[in-house]
């Protein structure tokens, strides 16, 4: 739905050129395939998006046709504009503005992909589709506003769409089906957690955007909002806006005319592979992107000139594709894309321009050394050569070494100081665990209210009432329910009867909550234990991050325990923390113990259904006392506590490590004896069994046990 | 002016809260400035934060809205209208005006999503067999103040709807067979428990202002609450009465503000100052730079100046930076001297 509301012009934005450039090409290019702009808050992501509406070009529709489907090409028409076509009917042709239709995330699945039209069917008993958000986006822009805090199964369904350019409705007693291609724009906040990988893979570009850090141009923005604030019109960037839609609207004539040098073709497929981007999907990206930069720089030229299409005198390099629109492209293309995307992105944009333009010189040498030709209009931009055989030969070997590139799944790697080992991936078993909490929601659940009203059912006894979804049931029943009951005049419009019934589905965003509670003691600083740790943790943490699992920090020494970082699904915001962390002082043990049960337990308050684990990094030696007592005593209290409250744990001893298990390899290297080595009893073990969890070694991490033990302790849940 | 008598229950008056001087004025400069984006009161339990928050509801200015336009668009300003006032506007037709007070909308934690966005008339379906829409808190909330107690526990689907709303002042519903907008420009004031847990970094961010409330710790203060609270609950309503004068002009004031508010002048090496106040701190994007501008500016008004200075802005940068200035490297808490960075900036300038 387009909702008009006052917006600043797109071209008065200040800064941030590539999230406008982006935009920019991808109206010019629907095919280049959307763009997903990441950033931190209050940088003109949601506004710029909204600025673009007015500078979109126009397209021919049909008149009269719902889905705005283009008169001329029958392939992508609906399956009404076809029969009309086929029926021999001249189809009536209109010009109207491509449009930003937005999808708010709260929207339920029958608004986007279209449903029953309820007033049609009871009135008049019509069996009618009234097309949804789908529908309207077809040939439209598609905005997803924190498009990463959509849910599940909403991306489900965008996904299908996005993929086949077609929505396939089968419910409610309606079958159909209609075209659904649109350019998918996204906004999103990385702190507030990631996108599905396959949902990230639909964007064509990605841009990542941050706050202006120069004082001139952050004093024009308040400058800007001050004469917002005033309702001042904005006369003189009428004049910016209207030439900005003029180069849109010019670079997409020039489009088919732009050509890409076999060279730069070759370029593009070695630039994606050093990227180490998977599947294909970003080769065309790039070589689209770049088609595109060139036709707009092109375009530019032109309006700028004041001239006309005819009274340019071109240049016969003008329309080739350069290295530089590669590069650029290649920078907006693969951000996202990369094997290693997981990683925070601080480097993104300027490495894969780096490593582009290191290709792009060792191509060269290699074209001048076998003597190949140079193409002489490269040279001027930035020289660049190829020999044709050659570049066939790579593009020929890419599918292997792409594949030979990914990674081992199951592992990830580690690296603490300078030594680097593999810490197993923690591969929860996702599938199964989300079905188990789906019956539960289902059925044991229904009395909660709470959540998110996903979708419909038709269970046996109805206590949460889709209302909805009953109506549309009841509706095509209407006219033959009222005539058997005509003899009841002024009866309600709507007869319901048992079987219309509906239950209303809901979801809960919240599962696991994984609270780390870690020994930050000078105890820690043996054998580069810590390191250790923050390697555990971190393999813990990505793990967290795919399933959406919350985490949460704690850390104890010296004679305070402090929550290091609430409750977040935010992996960067969890890495960054433990990377801060420093080691020292005392081991104030049972703090950190308390300090992980409050937080469990106010999390709980928030979300009862939640499903905490607690997991403990420390050597179990706690010598600060919280109550007075024993420290060692009060921790065993504690412990017993949490497990009487019902939280899993895991401890995972850091004094045992290599020395008992003299065969392995050790992580410091420096010999040194474990520090408690010689105490007869294990402080940790006697706590895992209090906690009624399991007890690790910190060099299990390495052996996979780790792994199979926190599937269990959630299979166990 | 006359002030409303508000709902049943007699509420204490806001010129009767013994210090918290801070919230006092965060909440007032809201009142002042919509458009500074709302204020989020943390504090420990007992610290007046909820009675602020409902007694400022007797000095809210008025507005003008289309008298039988259920979400009260203003008359005068077609890009903030609902599509309905636009088409009667489009068709020629006078809109009918009346006045309203600004109020406090409440949204309790518990409530469910769809009274929230908005969902079909079950009612109009049944009997007529007709879809409608009736609107949620968020229509109602509509050049309103809205008012989230506990904010920390909302659930993460309504936190979600609300972020959405603040953000495009549009609530846009694609639900349950409906398919509409309405405009929802609404001021979000949230109170909060830090120690129930934390708030999520988007939502905190929307939040215009922030202000940390904690009890007073001096006798004298203390003494006097009690005493007022003690003469309230004999009699509310004379206790009223008696504070009648003073929430008059305190209202008065407000009213005053916003009508010089335009008029107040921002010069451009204030505005370097912000900047430099922003950068200096490394917040994230630049809504800290313009909340500090607009707070600034209606704190300017508020004070009956003609021109924002230095001073005003030192006023308002904390509460527009409690929340946004990351903790420093080692996760303590960080000391600026916001005063000296503002005219190092403009000395520098």
């Amino acid at each position: 739905m387009s909702t008009p509301r006052p917006t600043l012009p797109f071209t008065a934005l200040v800064g941030q050129e590539s999230m406008k450039q982006a935009l920019v090409l991808n109206a010019i290019n629907p095919a280049i395939g959307g763009v997903l702009i990441r950033g931190e808050k209050g940088t003109a992501k949601s506004t710029a998006v909204r600025a673009l509406a007015r500078l979109l070009p126009d397209l021919e529709v049909v008149a009269d046709c719902r889905y705005g489907c283009p008169p001329d090409q029958p392939e992508v028409q609906c399956a009404d504009c076809r029969e009309r076509v086929a029926a021999g009917e001249e189809l009536p042709r209109a010009r109207r503005q491509m449009r930003v239709v937005e999808l708010p995330i709260n929207a339920s699945e029958d608004r986007v992909v279209g449903t029953i039209d309820i007033e049609a069917a009871i009135k008049r008993g019509e069996r009618r589709f009234e097309p949804g958000v789908l529908a309207e986006a077809n040939r439209n822009i598609l905005y997803v506003d924190e498009v990463n805090l959509l849910d599940d199964h909403l991306v489900d369904v965008l996904l299908d769409a996005a993929a086949m350019g077609v929505n396939l409705v089968e419910r409610e007693g309606i079958s159909m089906w209609h075209p659904s291609r649109f350019i998918l724009v996204g906004t999103m906040n990385p702190e507030e957690g990631e996108l599905r990988p396959q949902l990230l893979d639909r964007f064509g570009l990605c841009v990542d955007v941050r706050g202006l850090r120069s004082a001139e141009e952050r004093v024009t923005i308040l400058e800007l909002d001050q004469r917002v604030q005033r309702g001042e019109r904005w006369e003189e960037s009428g004049e910016a806006e209207c030439r900005q839609a003029e180069v849109i609207a010019r670079a997409q004539d020039l489009l088919p005319l732009v050509d890409i040098p076999a060279a730069m073709r070759q370029f593009i497929s070695l630039i994606c592979l050093d990227a180490g981007a998977l599947g294909h999907r970003a080769d065309i990206v790039v070589s689209r992107t770049a088609r595109t930069l060139c036709a707009a720089r092109e375009a530019a030229v032109v309006v700028a000139g004041g001239l006309g299409e005819l009274e340019r005198q071109r240049p016969a390099d003008a329309l080739q594709v350069t290295p530089q629109d590669v590069i650029r492209a290649a920078e907006l293309a693969l951000a996202h894309r990369r094997r290693d995307a997981t990683a925070p992105s601080e480097q993104s944009g300027e490495g894969i321009a780096d490593s582009a333009r290191e290709r792009l010189r060792q191509m060269e040498s290699e074209a001048q050394g076998s003597g190949a030709e140079v193409s002489s209009e490269q040279v001027e931009a930035s020289p660049a050569g190829s020999g044709g055989d050659r570049g066939e030969g790579s593009a020929m070997q890419s599918p292997e070494r792409a594949e030979a590139q990914e990674p081992a799944p199951g592992e990830a790697e580690t690296a603490f100081g300078g030594d680097t080992f593999q810490v197993r991936r923690l591969q929860l078993p996702r599938d199964r665990r989300t079905r188990r909490t789906a019956g539960k929601r289902n059925l044991t659940r229904s009395g909660d209210k709470r959540g998110r009203y996903v979708r419909s059912t038709q269970v046996e006894r109805t206590t949460d009432l889709a209302f909805d979804a009953t109506l549309r049931a009841a509706a095509p029943h209407q006219r033959t329910r009222r005539s058997e009951e005509a003899l009841a005049a002024g009866g309600p419009a709507l007869l319901l009867e048992r079987q219309d019934l509906r239950q209303k589905v809901r979801q809960r965003k919240t599962g696991t909550l994984i609270v780390f509670v870690v020994d930050a003691s000078a105890s820690m600083d043996a054998e580069q234990r810590m390191q250790a740790t923050k390697g555990a943790v971190l393999s813990l943490l990505r793990d967290a991050y795919v399933r959406r699992d919350k985490v949460a920090l704690v850390v104890f020494s010296g004679r305070t325990a402090r929550v290091v970082l609430r409750p977040t699904s935010s992996v960067d915001l969890a890495e960054d923390r433990l990377q801060r962390l420093t080691v020292g002082g005392t081991t104030p043990l049972t703090h950190g113990l308390v300090a992980g049960l409050k937080l469990i337990r106010t999390e709980r308050l928030r979300d009862p259904t939640v499903y905490p684990l607690m997991v403990l990094i420390s050597d179990g030696r706690g010598n600060i006392s919280l109550f007075g007592e024993e420290p060692i005593v009060e921790a065993q209290r504690i412990a017993a506590q949490i497990k009487t409250e019902n939280v899993r744990s895991l401890v995972i001893d850091s004094a045992r490590d290599y020395t008992q298990h003299s065969q392995l390899p050790r992580i410091g290297g420096r010999g040194a004896q474990p520090l408690f080595g010689g105490y007869a009893f294990n402080a940790c073990l006697d706590l895992s069994g209090r906690l009624g969890g399991k007890y690790f070694g910190l060099y299990d991490l390495s052996q996979g046990a780790i792994l199979q033990s926190v599937q269990q302790e959630l299979r166990a849940g | 002016m006359k002030l409303n008598a508000g709902p049943a229950r007699t509420i204490f008056p806001f010129t009767a809260l013994v210090g918290q001087e801070s919230m006092k004025q965060s909440l007032v400069l809201n009142a002042i400035n919509p458009a500074i984006g709302g204020v989020l009161i943390r504090g420990e339990k007992g610290t007046a934060k909820s009675t602020a928050v409902r007694a400022l509801a007797r000095l809210l200015p008025e507005l003008e809205v289309v008298a039988d336009c259920r979400y009260g668009c203003p008359p005068d300003q077609p890009e903030v209208q609902c599509a309905d006032c636009r088409a009667r506007v489009a068709a020629g037709e006078e809109l009918p005006r009346t006045r309203r007070r600004m109020r406090v909308v409440e949204l309790p934690i518990n409530a469910s999503e769809d009274r929230v966005v908005g969902t079909i008339d079950i009612e109009a379906a049944i009997k007529q067999g007709e879809r409608r829409f009736e609107p949620g808190v968020l229509a109602e909330a509509n050049r309103n103040i809205l008012y989230v107690d506990e904010v920390n526990l909302l659930d993460d689907h309504l936190v979600d709807v609300l972020l959405d709303a603040a953000a495009m002042g549009v609530n846009v519903v694609e639900r349950e067979g409906i398919s509409v907008w309405h405009p929802s420009r609404f001021i979000l004031v949230g109170t909060m428990n830090p120690e129930e847990g934390e708030l999520r970094p988007q939502l905190l961010d929307r939040f215009g202002l922030c202000v940390d409330v904690r009890g007073l710790r001096s006798v004298d203060e203390r003494v006097e609450i009690v005493a007022r609270r003690e003469l309230f609950e004999e009699d509310p309503d004379a206790f009223v009465v008696s504070y009648e004068e003073s929430e008059q002009a305190e209202a008065e004031r407000i009213a005053g503000a916003i009508v010089s508010l335009p008029g107040v002048e921002v010069d451009r090496q204030v505005l370097v100052a912000i900047a430099a106040l922003g950068i200096e701190l490394d917040v994230d994007g630049h809504r800290a730079d313009l909340v500090t501008r607009k707070a600034a500016q209606a704190l300017t008004a508020y004070e009956g100046r003609p021109r924002v200075g230095l001073k005003e802005v030192e006023l308002v940068a904390p509460t527009v930076l409690a929340h946004r200035v990351k903790p420093s490297a080692h996760g303590g808490q960080r000391t600026v001297n916001i005063g000296e960075i503002l005219r190092n900036a403009v000395g520098a300038d």
